[in-house]
């Protein structure tokens, strides 16, 4: 009884402190420094350039844009005083002018104030075709962008003829606008992704190519890089300069460890706070005592899945597509291959996205009979009469346990035989790129959250990641509707048809969606994670971040 | 001597150019290009990097410019580093790999010479069984789980030494004596065999009847005559391990250029790859060159004139 009223006296008491002491355990004291892991030395971390992840980091600790994304994957306004909408006049009716109102506050790290010359000189910067930015394309909407990017044939008279031209402009000191070809639904999450961030003119044209190395690295975001050593780490501070609130870490150091053993020893070593764990060894973390109470695991933005070539037979039989989607145990698949990690997948959009419908894919829970239903219908009475398949991944990684797993299914469930086919990595990729494989593997993340980047770009008739060759009109001209569609419910609703249209085509075996594992020390406070991080868990708001000592 | 000094420069240049046609032909050649990314590019996108890099123009018009460039000492671009040329991304690597190599040279040829004398001096004794296992068994055991034996034990049960990374002593135990042991093993073998049987050559009994010094025998007849095999297998050795070691480097967060190449193989940066093969030309046939001098050193039998 006396146990019983001390248990309940003390509960009152730590419960009385939390709500009456609520920011005690939040103000941070001692050293505030946090290690993490970058998967390598970046390309670049010119932001107008950039595209992997591993820049991403780093350009998103040292730039912001005009616009940002909070922890839901919602919009909102950084750079800019408010997202622009119709009703603020921020755009126009018919969808195709932007104007963004900057916030007057904003400086770059060195005092100099952000303005909207330093938007036009990046936007124009990205369709420079001497810097061959990789991700212009998706900005190929604003006017005179692609004519621009194209135009590496022509004199300088016409090239600087086009790029005088492309649709965006400084209306005064602290406006922009951006004029588009077409009404472009997603343009909004483009202006808040890193090719769009402002770059510094004067910077760029004194140091030319150094001037993504300390101190030239010049950015408007809550910390600044003091220091890169390359192929080993890279440390950025605080940035004192920072126009909001400032970020709780002094020191953040991004160390580039490649091995994932080593970057494990070196988080057991408390060389870094923040690291992934070796593929395979997900369950033996979890059962260790002092490991598991510290992993973080979240989904991702991301769908892995085999494609066909639907135009290799005998994959040009969407039943027997069907078959091999109903035919795989999706958990055994995650349980005994991926170490318990991730979610199994029946649809292509991931949830935690707009779009994301559990109802879809029903048919293709794994059901024996069901494949052998659909194997009927697809004009065979037993696999063994269908034509030996082959299956084609990169020899990296746990990709070769896949392959047999998939194998193994295959033949226990359907009784079909199949080939792997082990390839190098990038000739993998080639021939995946130019269609010359009929099954392989493969995976999709998010650039931004929303249908828009995940179902025309790789469903869509002859669309640059359509590797299935799937075509199909009906398709083709929901995407149409919905990409120029300015209601969202409407177009949500159009995106929605369009992707059950796909998973009942089936022109890939839905496999499933990434989940993050990772191990965080206890005394991380404040990581925010989201579905789109990039290298780093938590990368997006690592300013939130602070060390309790 | 400066005559074939001279000659062997000149073989050196004429291979050096062999083997950067061989690897810029196998390279056009493998499937798969600098632009294959799991995410297609959009074509306007591949047609910029192919203008930029020079990837538009014809295959021979390519390998010109990569000549032309090579004669005014530049080794061109890297394609996944892309701010960076290759010679600088070499000039930062070099120092570090060849610190790495040289030490662990320096440890296998301490390691390697004494046990494998001792085996010889004292045949079919317990310290001859001992080395002989011992090199047994560190010739067998790959890189890459040594390495990760050593980080197991002295980082995280021990917590002695950082797990990788560069700049400090520490970070140099590890990977120095995981690289070091498989030369380590070699060279004690060869260095036992090649004693044992120069201890059989009539000098030496001559010398031994004589009644000269055991010591004296030991150092200027057997050993001086004993290591030349050993010559032979270092140089190549040390080139290797100057040159640096993938694994090793991916292991230990190395910032070395041996890490950096095989990158750049994987993820076909062009650019990166001529450089390096070029320069990892020049490094093996320097030192197979050095070596050859080496000899007419040690044994006076061989001259070159």
């Amino acid at each position: 009884m006396v146990k019983k009223i001390l248990t309940i006296f003390f509960s009152l008491v730590i419960i009385a402190s939390l709500v009456i002491f609520p920011s005690c355990s939040s103000a941070p004291s001692g050293p505030q420094e946090l290690t993490v892991n970058i998967a390598g030395e970046p390309a670049q971390i010119d932001p107008n350039r950039a595209s992997w992840s591993t820049e991403r980091t780093v350009i998103m600790q040292v730039f912001e844009g005009l616009l940002g994304f909070k922890q839901d994957l919602s919009l909102e306004a950084v750079g800019a005083t408010e997202i622009p909408t119709v009703d603020n006049d921020g755009i126009s009716a018919d969808g195709k002018t932007y104007t963004f109102k900057l916030n007057e506050d904003v400086t770059w790290s060195d005092g100099v104030k952000v303005t909207a010359n330093n938007y036009v000189y990046s936007i124009k910067r990205l369709f420079d075709p001497t810097n061959a930015a990789e991700y212009a394309s998706f900005y190929f909407d604003i006017v005179g962008g692609e004519a621009y990017y194209s135009s590496s044939d022509q004199d300088a008279t016409a090239q600087a003829a086009l790029k005088a031209a492309i649709g965006v402009r400084a209306v005064d000191t602290y406006t922009l606008e951006i004029k588009l070809v077409n009404a472009r639904p997603t343009f909004l999450q483009l202006m808040a992704l890193w090719p769009v961030y402002p770059v510094r003119e004067d910077i760029i044209t004194q140091y030319g190519a150094t001037w993504t190395e300390p101190p030239h690295y010049i950015g408007n975001g809550p910390f600044l890089m003091t220091e890169w050593v390359h192929s080993d780490h890279i440390t950025l501070v605080k940035n004192p300069n920072y126009w909001g609130e400032k970020a709780k870490l002094d020191t953040l150091t991004l160390n580039m460890i490649t091995d994932a053993n080593a970057l494990f020893a070196a988080y057991q070593n408390n060389e870094v706070d923040i690291a992934g764990v070796p593929a395979g060894t997900e369950k033996t973390v979890m059962a260790d005592t002092v490991l598991g109470p510290q992993i973080l695991r979240y989904a991702e933005l991301t769908t892995f899945a085999f494609q066909f070539n639907v135009e290799v037979a005998p994959f040009t039989n969407k039943n027997l597509r069907k078959a091999l989607n109903a035919a795989i145990d999706r958990e055994a698949f995650i349980n005994n291959v991926r170490g318990g990690v991730g979610q199994p997948a029946y649809s292509w959009i991931p949830p935690g996205m707009p779009g994301y419908d559990a109802n879809l894919g029903l048919d293709y829970h794994f059901s024996a009979t069901k494949a052998q239903e659909f194997l009927t219908a697809a004009g065979y009475t037993n696999g063994s009469e269908v034509p030996e398949l082959h299956l084609q991944y990169a020899d990296t990684g746990i990709n070769p346990t896949i392959a047999q797993f998939i194998q193994q299914q295959v033949k226990v469930n359907l009784n079909i035989d199949v080939v792997i086919e082990p390839m190098e990595r990038a000739a993998f990729t080639q021939a995946v790129n130019a269609e010359q494989y009929s099954w392989a593997w493969y995976g999709w993340g998010a650039d931004y959250p929303d249908p828009d980047n995940w179902l025309p770009q790789l469903f869509g008739t002859g669309a640059g990641n359509n590797h299935t060759n799937y075509s199909s009109a009906e398709f083709d001209s929901l995407c149409a509707q919905a990409a120029i569609q300015l209601d969202n419910a409407q177009r949500l609703a159009l995106y929605a048809q369009a992707q059950a249209l796909v998973v009942n085509d089936a022109p890939v075996l839905f496999m499933f969606y990434r989940e993050r594992f990772v191990l965080v020390k206890p005394n991380v406070k404040g990581l925010k994670y989201t579905g789109m991080d990039g290298d780093v868990a938590g990368d997006m708001f690592f300013a939130n971040v602070w060390i309790e000592n | 001597m400066t005559r074939y000094i001279l000659f062997r420069i000149l073989w050196l240049i004429i291979v050096l150019l062999v083997v950067s046609f061989i690897t810029f032909s196998l390279m056009h050649l493998v499937p798969g290009g600098p632009w294959d990314k799991t995410k297609t590019l959009a074509p306007q996108v591949v047609e910029a990097l192919n203008k930029k890099y020079g990837l538009d123009k014809p295959f021979f018009a390519q390998f010109g410019d990569f000549l032309w460039n090579i004669l005014h000492g530049d080794l061109g671009v890297s394609y996944t580093l892309q701010d960076r040329s290759v010679t600088s991304i070499i000039l930062q690597g070099l120092p570090k790999t060849a610190t790495l190599g040289v030490i662990a040279f320096i440890l296998a040829i301490l390691i390697g010479i004494p046990f494998g004398m001792a085996a010889a001096l004292k045949q079919n004794s317990i310290i001859d069984y001992l080395s002989v296992i011992f090199s047994t068994i560190f010739a067998s055991i790959p890189g890459f789980v040594l390495g990760i034996l050593l980080i197991i034990i002295f980082s995280v049960e021990l917590h002695w030494l950082p797990t990788g990374g560069w700049g400090s002593v520490q970070q140099i135990i590890m990977p120095a004596f995981a690289l070091a042991t498989l030369p380590a093993a070699f060279i004690a073998r060869i260095t036992r065999s090649s004693t044992l049987e120069v201890m059989r050559q009539d000098y030496v009994r001559t010398a031994q009847a004589m009644g000269i010094k055991q010591r004296v025998i030991l150092v200027r007849h057997i050993l001086r005559n004993a290591l030349i095999p050993v010559v032979t297998m270092a140089g190549p050795e040390l080139a290797f391990l100057v040159s640096g070691s993938f694994i090793i480097e991916n292991l230990f967060s190395i910032p070395g250029i041996g890490r950096m190449f095989v990158n750049g193989v994987f993820a076909r940066d062009y650019g990166l790859i001529m450089g390096s093969v070029l320069f990892y030309g020049f490094v093996v046939a320097g030192l197979n060159l050095v070596v050859d001098i080496l000899y007419g050193v040690i044994d006076p039998r061989i001259r070159y004139d």
